[in-house]
Order: structure tokens, then C-alpha cells, then sequence
């Protein structure tokens, strides 16, 4: 890019790129880039960490230049992302009708969906609370039990029962489990059927039966899998069961 | 405002206008210079947008997919890269995201051919991406804005694709009306994912498999949408033209309203074939003709097409493709025409004839449309045609017969008897006059014949003035020969992009060019033209003799290497010819020229400023007087040695390596 890097009397030039997250921005100093605040002064710069943790294997060029890529180690805890986006709402007539919306002038939104027929739609899109635009349309599926785009919506999914698929039950002995430290398994676990019960010293691991879909994966991962913890059909997981399973 | 801009740029200045938000991309001629000028718009803030750089096209188009959940965004591509974008670009139709990607459209090959034809745009047709061509660099600026209002319709929600020529639109400066941000921002509101990717209150699967059942039914849902972008297109064209005063539609038709006979096109060469329709319209001879454009190749308006055609009640439709059938019963224009035609019309279908030109970036000129309607004109008279294309430019293999000699002889056996019956009309070739004042540079790759030409440009644009350049851009390595052409255009303002390859003005950046066989610089001079020559060399009179001009025509030179060397500027010598350009050229103002180049003339500026006075003073038509020529230019030497600085860094990184490993 045309921006230099260094300026005439060899001071660091910083400049920001823009994003499109709410809170954060970027700034560029050197060949460095730092993530910061998009409400702090906008035209202060991040100064740059003068010695990168990891530095002591760092190439360094004829000209100064920084050869090779450093890694650096950033010992911040992820922060939560916050430029998040709430998805608008759709409404039908009779929706439309039951709720009340401040900043919506009724009754012409109302006739505009009557002219629209059974498809018209309402689009709310709100943001802290307010409504910041509103749009007509008809609604353009011919099959409406599919959303648009065929997205799921996650928190409309009813969990299916996949106890058929397995042919061994898997039960957590809770004596031997080491329940909130470990959590091994309910993290491994492909069909989130492991949920966390108790608190302290007294919490373990449970196999929700109806979500299990009995593919092993949390007993080889199990944390205490010498002592036995997951039990599988009631018993110990024994040669002749992983024969068959593994081939081996 | 009224800039004067390549078609790469004012596609640019679309996205950055419709506040694109994310621009990842992949670069790949001859789409480049757009992603280019995003991304150092971003880079110095005037953009507030991402850009990302990815590892190839199919990444680019997975990340321009999976930003569009969330935000605005864009890509621009071409040929191969539009073509490896393909496998996931159905991911984009299927999961209802509107972005938009502009097409510099070239060949597809193999051979590799970087020049323009439509093979990439046709070749994703299947895709469900709805697809604008446009014209010229100003429709490619205004498609781009529309095409998010298209795209993100809510009752269409889908991808767009802005189709523009490659090189012959992408790389040809014109001057481009640039509407403000303000107005844009009135006529485009901000973007509104209807199912974002991160939302706290509604998290969503994208993309999660369908059996059959649930599959078909989307599959239903999805063409429904893409069928509303119809409609929506022609509302948006039609809205646009109120706020902007440029109005579109989803087709034009341009000539008779009743014609009798039709070419049908899509895209940059509807320039020319304008040219000829206003040049051949209502003469003797010659029947009723129009020019019907298709803008909205997907989803193809096939009703309101056959309507018009029906309404018109047309003869003879003759379209001219882009692209190639491979092995289909037309290439794709000329089968949807027919399959709309025919599937609206029935018995009243018009006869179709389908020809394929303008492949691997072959010029589309005016005369090839004079031969199109003269086909059309003998079909619709009832004489016999071809069932499968016609091609442009094949001797071996013409459209009407010129040269019985040169033709193939197993396609004389085929088709002998449909030529003899195919009759030249005089009436359809009349030359087209010469009207406007063309400028053609000849210079070495690498003498910055183009940058002056583009300076020139601009400089005529900003005097109101309608001034073309087309460079021409081949494989060359710096020293070979190129071209460029200008246009400037006289009398009534019809904003034409069509060149007639007969020059006002030869400008020869190399005196070595003069004399060199195969280029013949004058041929096309007309015969009151006007020769400018860079040397030192040669006299005038003497540059006649080479050239072998006539009496009407002047001959002036200007020792520009030499002003170029006294002023330290090395070999750089195109800022003294193009101030030799405006000595000779009087459609530029030279005064008002030179604000302008104070402005914007490249570093070191005042050196290059000097250059241009110098250069416009120094013309002469007169003997120069005997001097020493320059010694070896030490600085124009290196800069021809030149290597990739990078090649001495990779060979530090490697030492350095070497060094810590002991
Ligand atoms: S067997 Fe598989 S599905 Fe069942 S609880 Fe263990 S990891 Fe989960
Ligand atoms: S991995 Fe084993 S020990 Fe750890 S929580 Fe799960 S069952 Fe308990």
C-alpha cells in the first residue's frame, strides 16, 4: 500500500481500518495491527508492545526488517463478541394485528397488508428496543413450511430421539466420574447427550438415553476411562466387545 | 460529478457507494484493477469496509457467502476465477444471500486468452445467480448500485452477478457520471440480513441437508424468488431513472419500433451495433431494423421479449452470441431467445438465426452489423438460412460470401447452395462516415503511451468534452509494440463508444516504429490526418517519404526523448508527447487541459508539468536543427534490467536461516 510505513523523518505512521463490528476497529502501526476500541478517541493510536513476548527467535533483516512470521502468544481471555445482530422480525396480518408496536402507523401498515393478500408480510427490524425500519412485502415461497434460505432456526428444533440408532447402552458411573473438573466427555460428545448434574465434589456426568446415539466417542475420550467410568450395557468395556467395534 | 474512468473503477466506485462492507477477493485480469481500487480505498479509509485477501476465487466466494449473512458484501472476478467460484456459488441462490459479483467477462479458454467474450457468464447460467450485463462503464457503476436493491428485494433475496466486457469495457475510459453518496444512500438503504449469522435471539443452521421432499419444496421456493427478480429489476430501473435520469429496464430496443428485422445482444457491443442502427435506419434499401439488448439475461425475460417481438411482428431475429453452443442446438442467447420465442409465439415465431463472434476478445465492429441485418434482411425475404450458428470472421467460413475461393470445401458441399442464395445488400454496407476525431498512439510497452492517453482523457473529459480510450492490451513485454486509441467526439452528443478505425491523429512514441514492416502506422490515416513523431532523427519531410503520405496530410515531430532527458525524467518521455498531442489536436484546450494535469499530473510533478509545456511549445512541422543526441540513458538502462526487489529478500531470508540454524 501507498501509505508509508515510515515517514520522512523515520517516525512510526499509524492510520485505523475501519470495520464493520460495532465495537472494535483496528489500528496499524509499522508492520503491527491492533484491535481497539472503536469509542476511545479515534485518532489515538495503540502504541505498539515494544518487545513481543516471544521474540527471541525474531529474523531480523539487513534493513531492520522483520523476517519470517513471529507468533505472538496473547494471554487474553476471549473476549465475548458483542456486535452482534438481531435478526428482524416477519409478521402476517393476524400477528400484526395481536401486537402492539410502537412507531408503526397501524393503519396504514395494515391495509397495505390486506392489499397484499394471505402473503403479506410485515418486516420489523429493531435494534436496543427501537424500530428502526419497517418493510411490505409478499411473501414469495410457494412452500411455506420451508424458511427461506432453508435455514434452521436452532431454538425451534425439538431434540429427535436417536435411541434406536444404538445397540449398547451407555451410562455414567457417577462414583467414578470427576463430574465439573473434567467435563471430557459431555465436550466430546457429537450429539451434546452428556449434560453436567451437581455442583463441587458432587457433580458428574449423565447420558441423556434419548440423545444418545451410542457412537463411542466418550468412553475412548473418557478422562478416567482405566478406571472404568463410562459402563457400556452395564458392564466393563471388555476385549471382546472392542473386537468387534474396532476390528481389532 | 463526471469523471473520466476505466469500467474496472466505476464498478469500484458501485460498491463503494452501496457501502459494501465486506470485499474479499481474489485478483484475476481482467476484473483486477476493481478489487484493486476497492481495496486501497479501504486501505486509506474512504471505504469503511473489509477487505479480505484469500488464497483463491472458491474462497472468495465462500467468504463473500458467508459475509453476506451478516452484511453487505461483494467480489469481483473473471473467466477461470468465476468458473472456480462455481461449486459454491449455488450455496449462495440456495441459502437466499444477496451480494453482488462483477464480472470482467473474458474467455474461458483453453488456450489461455485473457480478452473479453461471455463464455464465463454463460457458463454459470445454471447457478440460479441473477445476471445484469451492461453496456458501458456508467451501466456497469449503476448496476452495481441496483443490483443490491435487486438482490436484497425482499421478495428475492439472491445473488447478482454484473456482467461488463472484458478489456473493450473493463479497460476502456470514458467518462462516467458519478452520483453522490448522499443520493445513493436515499435511493439504496443499508443492508438487512434477514437471517443472521450471529444472532443471539435467533441462532440459525445455514446449509443443513434436505431429503428429497424438503428439498424439491426449497428447490420451488427458490425459483419462485428468482422468477420476482424480474419484475423487481424493471422497478428498480425504472425508480433509478427518477432520482438519477438514467433509466433501465430489463431489455432495450433501440431503432423501428415496428422492426421487420432484429439483432439481439447482450452487453459492450451494443455500442456498436447503436452506431449502425441510427447509421442504416430509414435508407433506401434498407427495411425496418432494430437493435434489441438484453440487460436481464437471468432470469430471462422471455414474455415481455416475445411480446415485444409479437407487437412489432419482427421477420428475422439474428442473435449474435458471445459464447459457444458446445454442442448444444445454439449458444445460450440464441437458445433462449428461440425457446422463448417459441414457447410464447408458436406458429407466429419469427425466423432466428444464431451467430457466434466476438470470442477471445475478437473486435464486435459497426461493420459487423451491417452484415447482420443484411442476413436478417434475406431471411425474413424467405431465402434459405443455417439451422445451426453462423461465425464471425472465419474466412474459411463467412456469413455471406464474399470469396468463393476461401471457402472450406466440406462446408461448400453443406451449405453452397445457402450462400449462392444469400444475396450481398449494397443498401446495408454503406461505409459508416468518419465523423468524430480518433487518435491512435503507437509506443513500446513500457513508454507510457497508455498513461498519457488516459491523462489526455481525462483532461477531455473534464472540458465536458466526450472523449474514449481503448487501449489495446496484449502479452507483451516491455519494448514490444502497442496501441491505444481515442476518440473524441463531434457534433451531436450520442455518447458513442464506436471507433471506425480511421484516425484524425497518428501519435509514434518511437521513431523505430516508423520504419518497422509489420506495424504500418499510417495505414488507417485519413487522408487529411495528422502524423506526430517523437524524434530527433528524422525531418518531417523525410517521415513522409518513410511513411509514404500523401499531399493532404501533416507531419509534425517532437525530439521528446531529448526534452524528457534535459529534464531528468530518464525515458519517460510520454508527458512531452502528450503536450505535443494537444499542439496538434485542436478539440482539447490546451490552458484549461493544464489545470487539470496540475492537479493530477504523477511525480516528480513540476518536472512532468514542464514536460507537457515543453512539449506542446517544441512541436514543429520544420527541419529540427542538427544536435548531439543524448548519450545512453543510464537511468532509462536500469530501469529496463529491472528485477523483483523481492528476489535479494528471499535470498536474506534464506542466509539469515542458514545463519540461525549455524
Ligand atoms: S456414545 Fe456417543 S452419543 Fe452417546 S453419550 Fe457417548 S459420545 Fe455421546
Ligand atoms: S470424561 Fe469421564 S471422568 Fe470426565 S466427566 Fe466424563 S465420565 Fe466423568
Amino acid at each position: 500500500m501507498d501509505h508509508g510505513e515510515h515517514n520522512g523523518n523515520g517516525k512510526q505512521q499509524s492510520w485505523r481500518i475501519p470495520t464493520v463490528n460495532r465495537h472494535k476497529d483496528f489500528a496499524v502501526s509499522g508492520h503491527m495491527v491492533f484491535p481497539r476500541d472503536k469509542t476511545a478517541n479515534s485518532e489515538c493510536v495503540v502504541a505498539p508492545r515494544k518487545e513481543p513476548p516471544s521474540a527471541a527467535k525474531r529474523l531480523v533483516g539487513k534493513d531492520g526488517k522483520l523476517l519470517g512470521f513471529p507468533v505472538f502468544h496473547d494471554n487474553r481471555t476471549v473476549e465475548e463478541y458483542e456486535g452482534l445482530m438481531p435478526a428482524p422480525e416477519i409478521l402476517t396480518l393476524v400477528e400484526v394485528a395481536r401486537r402492539e408496536i410502537e412507531g408503526l402507523d397501524y393503519a396504514a401498515v395494515m391495509n397495505q397488508l390486506a392489499d397484499l393478500g394471505p402473503d403479506g408480510r410485515l418486516l420489523l427490524y429493531k435494534r436496543d428496543g427501537k424500530l428502526l425500519r419497517y418493510e411490505l412485502f409478499e411473501d414469495p415461497r410457494i412452500c411455506k413450511d420451508i424458511p427461506r434460505g432453508a435455514v434452521i432456526h436452532n431454538l425451534e428444533q425439538k431434540p429427535a430421539d436417536v435411541s434406536g440408532w444404538r445397540v449398547h447402552e451407555f451410562v455414567i458411573d457417577p462414583k467414578g466420574c470427576l463430574g465439573e473438573v473434567c467435563t471430557r466427555c459431555s465436550r466430546v460428545c457429537p450429539e451434546n447427550a452428556i449434560h453436567l448434574r451437581g455442583v463441587g465434589a458432587d457433580s458428574f456426568c449423565e447420558i441423556d438415553p434419548t440423545a444418545c446415539k451410542g457412537c463411542f466417542i466418550c468412553w475412548v475420550e473418557c478422562a478416567r476411562k482405566a478406571a472404568d467410568c463410562i459402563l457400556i450395557d452395564g458392564k466393563v468395556f471388555d476385549s471382546e466387545l472392542r473386537a468387534a467395534h474396532f476390528g481389532e | 460529478m463526471r469523471l473520466s474512468m476505466a469500467g474496472n473503477t466505476a464498478a469500484a466506485w458501485g460498491f463503494r457507494l452501496s457501502r459494501v462492507q465486506c470485499y474479499p477477493y481474489y485478483p484475476i485480469t481482467p476484473s483486477t484493477t476493481c478489487s484493486e481500487q476497492i481495496a486501497a480505498w479501504v486501505g486509506n479509509g474512504d471505504m469503511d469496509g473489509v477487505v479480505i485477501n484469500v488464497e483463491s476465487e472458491h474462497s472468495a466466494a465462500s467468504a463473500v457467502i458467508a459475509a453476506a449473512k451478516s452484511v453487505r458484501a461483494a467480489t469481483a472476478t473473471s473467466s477461470k476465477g468465476l468458473l472456480y467460484m462455481v461449486e459454491v456459488l449455488e450455496n449462495g441462490s440456495g441459502s437466499s444471500l444477496p451480494f453482488t459479483i462483477f464480472v470482467g467477462n473474458r474467455a474461458t479458454g483453453a488456450p489461455i486468452n485473457i480478452w473479453g467474450d461471455n463464455q464465463d457468464a454463460y457458463a454459470v447460467r445454471d447457478s440460479g445467480l441473477i445476471q445484469i450485463f451492461a453496456a458501458n462503464a456508467q451501466e456497469a457503476l449503476d448496476a452495481v448500485i441496483q443490483s443490491y436493491r435487486i438482490g436484497e428485494d425482499l421478495t428475492v433475496r439472491q445473488p447478482v452477478l454484473v456482467n461488463l466486457r472484458g478489456f473493450t469495457g473493463t479497460h476502456t475510459y470514458e467518462p462516467v457520471d458519478v452520483p453522490s453518496a448522499a443520493d445513493v444512500d436515499s435511493f439504496l438503504p443499508s443492508y438487512l440480513p434477514l437471517e443472521p449469522l450471529f444472532s443471539p435471539d435467533q441462532p440459525v443452521t445455514y446449509n443443513a441437508m434436505l431429503a428429497a421432499y424438503y428439498y424439491r419444496r426449497h428447490k420451488r421456493n427458490q425459483t419462485a424468488a428468482l422468477r420476482n427478480a424480474s419484475c423487481v429489476t424493471e422497478n428498480v430501473g425504472r425508480q433509478f431513472g427518477e432520482k438519477f435520469g438514467r433509466s433501465y429496464g430489463k431489455f432495450d430496443w433501440i431503432g423501428d419500433a415496428d422492426a421487420d428485422l432484429v439483432v439481439a445482444l447482450v452487453g459492450e457491443s451494443f455500442g456498436a451495433a447503436e452506431t449502425i442502427v441510427s447509421h442504416l435506419q430509414g435508407r433506401k434499401g434498407v427495411g425496418k431494423i432494430a437493435v434489441l439488448r438484453v440487460r436481464l439475461f437471468n432470469p430471462f425475460p422471455a414474455q415481455e421479449i416475445a411480446t415485444r417481438i409479437y407487437k412489432a411482428n419482427t421477420k428475422a431475429v439474428v442473435v449474435l452470441d458471445e459464447g459457444l453452443p458446445h454442442g448444444d442446438v445454439f449458444p445460450p442467447l440464441a437458445l433462449r431467445m428461440a425457446a422463448a420465442l417459441q414457447a410464447h409465439l408458436g406458429t407466429q415465431t419469427p425466423r432466428l438465426a444464431s451467430v457466434i463472434g466476438g470470442l477471445g476478445g475478437s473486435d464486435i465492429r459497426p461493420d459487423h452489423f451491417q452484415t447482420l441485418f443484411n442476413l436478417a434482411a434475406n431471411i425474413a425475404d424467405g431465402r434459405p438460412y443455417r439451422r445451426e450458428p453462423y461465425w464471425l470472421d472465419i474466412d474459411e467460413d463467412p456469413i455471406l460470401l464474399t470469396d468463393e475461393k476461401k471457402v472450406d470445401q466440406k462446408l461448400w458441399k453443406r451449405y453452397g447452395d445457402v450462400w449462392k442464395a444469400q444475396p450481398i445488400l449494397d443498401a446495408y454496407h454503406k461505409p459508416l462516415p468518419s465523423t468524430n476525431y480518433e487518435v491512435r498512439i503507437y509506443g513500446r510497452a513500457g513508454q507510457g503511451a497508455i498513461t498519457s492517453a488516459v491523462f489526455f482523457t481525462g483532461a477531455g473529459v473534464e472540458q465536458n468534452l466526450w472523449v474514449v480510450t481503448k487501449p489495446t492490451f496484449g502479452s507483451e513485454r516491455r519494448g514490444a509494440v502497442v496501441h491505444t486509441d481515442t476518440l473524441i467526439e463531434q457534433g451531436a452528443s450520442n455518447k458513442t463508444r464506436a471507433f471506425t478505425a480511421r484516425q484524425d491523429l497518428v501519435c509514434i512514441y518511437d521513431d523505430t516504429i516508423l520504419t518497422s514492416p509489420t506495424h504500418a502506422p499510417t495505414r488507417d490515416l485519413k487522408p487529411d490526418g495528422t502524423v506526430l513523431v517523437n524524434s530527433s532523427r528524422y525531418s518531417p519531410a523525410r517521415i513522409r517519404q518513410l511513411l509514404g503520405l500523401g499531399p493532404k496530410a501533416s507531419v509534425f515531430i517532437v525530439p521528446a526523448s531529448r526534452i524528457a532527458h534535459e529534464l531528468q525524467l530518464g525515458s519517460f518521455f510520454n508527458m512531452v508527447m502528450l503536450g505535443a498531442m494537444h499542439c496538434v489536436c485542436p478539440l482539447v484546450d490546451f490552458g484549461a487541459a493544464m489545470t487539470y494535469y496540475e492537479k493530477n499530473a504523477p511525480r516528480p510533478k513540476e518536472a512532468n508539468l514542464e514536460a507537457i509545456r515543453r512539449g506542446y511549445q517544441e512541436t514543429t512541422d520544420k527541419e529540427l536543427p542538427a544536435v548531439e543526441l543524448p548519450a545512453v540513458d543510464a537511468r532509462a538502462e536500469e530501469y529496463f534490467r529491472w528485477r523483483p526487489e523481492e528476489e535479494s529478500l528471499e535470498e536474506e531470508m534464506l542466509r539469515s536461516l542458514e545463519t540461525l540454524r549455524g
